[in-house]
């Protein structure tokens, strides 16, 4: 199928006029052990590029996959999603549900023409700070290589 | 005078978006006619990806008004790309369904887009001449117009689950049980039914009688023709199909599934639908029509013994084949006849209760199928290959109104140059219009 | 008095009328309530009958159907400008359609698979002269001009259009239910654990039972109470043709969300049950995903 192919190639004048490209990353994370663990990364100081808006939510299980459209949407260039081992979600399986609905997501997302490299899931727990700051960096190595979303806002 | 380009936007009482494109020398004689039909939607595209099974959901949405021979062409074509045969309780209640929608389609044919023209006179005013003008005017043929439309839309959702979009039909069989009660009801309002739809031929020959002037004299194109039969019976859901010549000659007579050496289309500069024509013959030489009278035409004889009757009357006064497009109309009528008389055999066969519709094992396949039923306005055929999990990988269509819009548009430039270049209307016989 | 009402067809299967029609001799008292000034497929009026009207001077104005070509853009802009209250009737008006499925590719391919491409076609070639050109992709009505009234519905059954029709008239509000077709519905329920999805051909449906219960997608959760559950009445699971509830905006990823809590299985099984997700979670409705406006978006940027 096509459309499942078509990768959002931005054009090359763009990048050019607009110099380096910063994607802008809306990570969503738990409160009970990824935004923790996002907090901890904050202030030991640890290296996380500025890229990333954090969201936290109760629990990964609370995210509807609307919200991860929305953001996208609004012209962010990629989605993390930060939740909790599998297994120590403060609600049992909040996480185990956001796995199913991702995985779904990701495939919605690839049929419509869109990279699904732009949503990445990852567990943390609150002693991880660096799993989240490692989580962030790799995420914003990857959407530098598949370029900004089409749809950014204030270029 | 100058050469004249006339517009007709849009072209009315039918469904689909079509102008006409009237093009006039200076001498105001007639050149040329365009159906224009301005709009498709791709079907054949979108269905790809889909798993097969819910092609019968998605391909009834191409027409509102004949949805069921879609659902079973649909339905029909995977069957075929799987190699599955349903129960033979669950084609009875498949041929319910289609003959259902034959007969209020044919109904609603008949008094909502056809009878405003020969009730309120060809050349009524606009804002008489359509159906609800009609059933201020004529309330009883209004109401039984109406009443005969509601018995077919009804055993329609009745089998299908919706009149618009039935839902049932499933690789493998049908979904839902036709529960006793259903039957007894439909079976008892059936009896009032075949008198209306006796009224109704009886309203139709004298229309035809009214009319022989024009109907043997405008429009009259020889063309060829398809339609499904079965044996020679006059047949909607399942058979072969024929092709006649414009002598009256049976040149092919052939399974649906190789279709492709017989089915050309043809794709006009200037109209979205394209034009389905038989292939040896070339185009436009082998422009050939669907529906009502080619159906009459190819067919040996109807199906059951009142139809039958009323066949022999048409053929008695105008012979085999009919070219006349007005007896379109009268092919209509006998067919509606032959579609009570099936629904009411199929009402009475104790298999139609049937609890057993489906079978439980139904394995995808890859492959390829086609699907052919005659739809009130022609033969349909639906053409899947699939993949190995029964995905739909490519989709070829040929659905009823392409079949016939060529020919269409010739009896509109035989009828055009009978008005405009030898002023036919003015002498033509016409009756008073009766409101 | 009647009041003047005018219903138009943009590209569309023409169901949303047949379901009107099917009122049947309940027609009789709808219509003298009615002045009809436009309805091609009964009345003889031409489109210019149409143009000539005064703005505003249709009390309402009923548009079935999408924007396929320019030719329905310059439709529904008419109608806008004729009708004081717009009502977008049924799933094509309001969302885009089954035919909004089309939007997962560019018109290019759709134009190629149909005339040039097709196994029956003898002489391939892209219909031009005198017609009005198609658009890029599919917009839901909603989007392109101000619509007052919406009616989803694939197509909305005679009753859903009677009691829109009855409020207009009487110049009451006509809104949309919150409820969905599961609490329309009459299968028994119970609490839903699903270890793995089957496909409607596959082994037989109980009636009676919850057919979601049972393994088969049935979309009623997801989907607006107004067919009074049309097709689980008749043992068929729903595929949420209705389209979603007024507060969801994105009907697939509302689908999405209640799987992910109802499902016991594996992601990949998850995921393999699904391999389709946009035909299977966005049948008449595609045209009004987030997903489909993003691709929208994207193809106007690439001009
Ligand atoms: S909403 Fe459905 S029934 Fe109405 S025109 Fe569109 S496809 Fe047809
Ligand atoms: S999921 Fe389907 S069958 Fe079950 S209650 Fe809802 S609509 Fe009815
Ligand atoms: S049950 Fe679902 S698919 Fe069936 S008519 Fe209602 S909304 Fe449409
Ligand atoms: S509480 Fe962290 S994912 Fe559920």
């Amino acid at each position: 199928m096509t459309a499942a192919t078509q990768k959002t190639v931005p054009s090359k004048s763009k990048k050019k006029r607009k110099g380096k490209f910063e994607p802008r990353i809306v990570a969503f994370c738990c409160n009970w052990c990824s935004y923790a663990g996002a907090d901890l990364a904050g202030t030991s100081r640890m290296q996380m590029p500025p890229n990333a808006r954090i969201i936290r939510i109760n629990c990964t299980g609370r995210i509807d996959p609307l919200f991860i459209l929305d953001a996208l949407y609004q012209g962010a260039d990629g989605v993390l999603i930060s939740g909790c081992h599998p297994g120590d979600c403060h609600y049992t399986s909040g996480n185990l549900k956001m796995r199913g609905r991702f995985v779904l997501l990701k495939k919605l997302l690839e049929d419509a023409g869109i990279d699904p490299e732009r949503i990445h899931l990852q567990w943390a727990s609150a002693a991880e700070g660096d799993v989240f700051t490692k989580g962030v960096t790799a995420m914003v190595e990857r959407i530098k290589k598949i370029g900004p979303n089409p749809l950014r806002k204030g270029d | 005078m100058t050469e004249k380009t006339i517009k007709i936007s849009p072209v009315t009482r039918l469904e689909g978006h079509g102008e006409l494109t009237i093009k006039l020398t200076k001498e105001g004689k007639l050149k040329d006619i365009q159906f224009n039909v301005g709009s498709t939607r791709f079907f054949e595209k979108f269905l790809e990806g889909r798993f097969a099974e819910e092609a019968p959901r998605i391909s009834p949405r191409i027409c509102g008004i004949c949805p069921e021979p879609h659902h079973l062409a649909s339905v029909k074509a995977v069957e075929a790309a799987w190699d599955v045969t349903p129960p033979p309780a669950a084609v009875k209640l498949r041929r319910l369904l289609l003959n259902a929608k034959q007969f209020s389609s044919h109904a609603l044919h008949f008094f909502a887009l056809a009878a405003p023209d020969f009730l309120a006179g060809p050349l009524g005013d606009p804002a008489k001449r359509n159906v609800v003008a009609i059933i201020k005017a004529l309330p009883d043929v209004g109401k039984m117009a109406l009443e005969m439309m509601q018995f077919g839309q009804e055993l329609c959702a009745a089998v299908g689950g919706k009149a618009v979009h039935p839902v049932t039909a499933i690789p493998g069989g049908m979904l839902n049980v036709f529960s006793e009660e259903k039957r007894d009801e439909f079976l008892k309002r059936s009896e009032d039914v075949v008198q209306w739809t006796l009224a109704t031929v009886d309203l139709a020959k004298k229309v035809v009688q009214d009319y022989w002037d024009p109907i043997t004299k405008l429009a009259v194109v020889p063309t060829y023709y398809l339609g499904l039969h079965n044996k020679g019976n006059l047949e909607i859901y399942d058979g072969k199909l024929r092709v006649m010549d414009p002598e009256g000659k049976i040149v092919a007579d052939f399974k649906p599934e190789n279709y492709r050496k017989y089915y050309g289309e043809y794709v006009p500069k200037y109209s979205y639908a394209t034009h389905v024509y038989y292939k040896p013959e070339g185009y436009p030489k082998g422009i050939w029509r669907a529906n009502t009278l080619a159906r009459c035409n190819v067919a040996d004889q109807m199906a059951t013994p009142i139809a039958q009757d009323a066949l022999k009357e048409m053929r008695d006064a105008l012979g085999r084949p009919i070219h006349a497009t007005f007896a379109y109309h009268w092919a209509r009528i006998i067919e509606l006849v032959q579609a009570i008389e099936e629904m009411t055999i199929l009402l009475k066969d104790p298999d139609i209760v049937s609890t057993d519709l489906k079978l439980s094992d139904v394995q995808p396949m890859k492959g390829d199928g086609v699907g052919c039923v005659e739809a009130p306005r022609g033969t349909l055929l639906h053409h899947y290959w699939t993949d190995d999990q029964g995905i739909i990988t490519k989709v070829n269509m040929v659905v009823a109104t392409n079949n016939n819009i060529a020919g269409l548009e010739l009896s509109l430039k035989e009828a055009g140059k009978q008005i405009f270049n030898q002023k036919a209307h003015e002498s033509l016989k016409l009756p008073e219009p009766m409101i | 008095m009647a009041k003047r009402i005018a219903l138009t067809q943009l590209s569309s299967c023409w169901g949303c009328d047949q379901s009107l029609i099917d009122l049947h001799l309940r027609l009789l008292d709808v219509l003298p309530e009615l002045e009809i000034v436009y309805w091609p497929a009964v009345v003889d009026y031409k489109l210019h009958d149409l143009e000539n009207l005064p703005d505003n001077s249709i009390h309402i104005g009923l548009v079935e159907g999408s924007c396929r070509t320019k030719e329905d853009m310059h439709l529904l802009e008419i109608m806008r400008a004729k009708s004081k209250i717009l009502v977008a009737w049924g799933s094509c008006s309001v969302f885009g359609g089954v035919q909004g499925l089309a939007n997962q590719w560019d018109l290019k391919e759709l134009l190629e698979r149909k005339y040039m491409k097709a196994e029956t076609v003898t002489d391939p070639r892209i219909p031009k002269e005198n017609l009005s050109g198609f658009t890029e992709h599919i917009v839901p009505n909603p989007e392109l001009v101000e619509v007052d009234v919406l009616l989803p519905g694939c197509p909305p059954t005679s009753d859903n259009t009677l009691d829109a029709l009855t409020a207009l008239l009487t110049n009451k509000p006509f809104d949309l239910p919150a409820k969905t077709v599961c609490d329309q519905c009459p299968m028994e329920r119970e609490e839903k654990n699903i270890k793995q999805f089957k496909r409607t051909h596959e082994g037989k449906i109980e009636p009676g039972k919850c057919i979601l219960d049972q393994g088969y997608l049935c979309l009623g959760f997801a989907t607006i109470g107004l067919c009074g559950a049309q097709c689980p009445t008749v043992n068929t699971p729903c595929k949420g043709c209705f389209g979603p509830p007024p507060a969801v905006t994105d009907h697939g990823a509302k689908i999405i969300s209640a799987l992910g809590a109802v499902a016991d299985m594996d992601p990949e099984e998850l995921q393999n049950a699904f391999p389709d997700p946009i035909g299977s979670f966005y049948f008449t409705d595609y045209a009004s995903s987030y997903l489909s406006k993003m691709r929208g978006k994207n193809r106007g940027k690439k001009k």
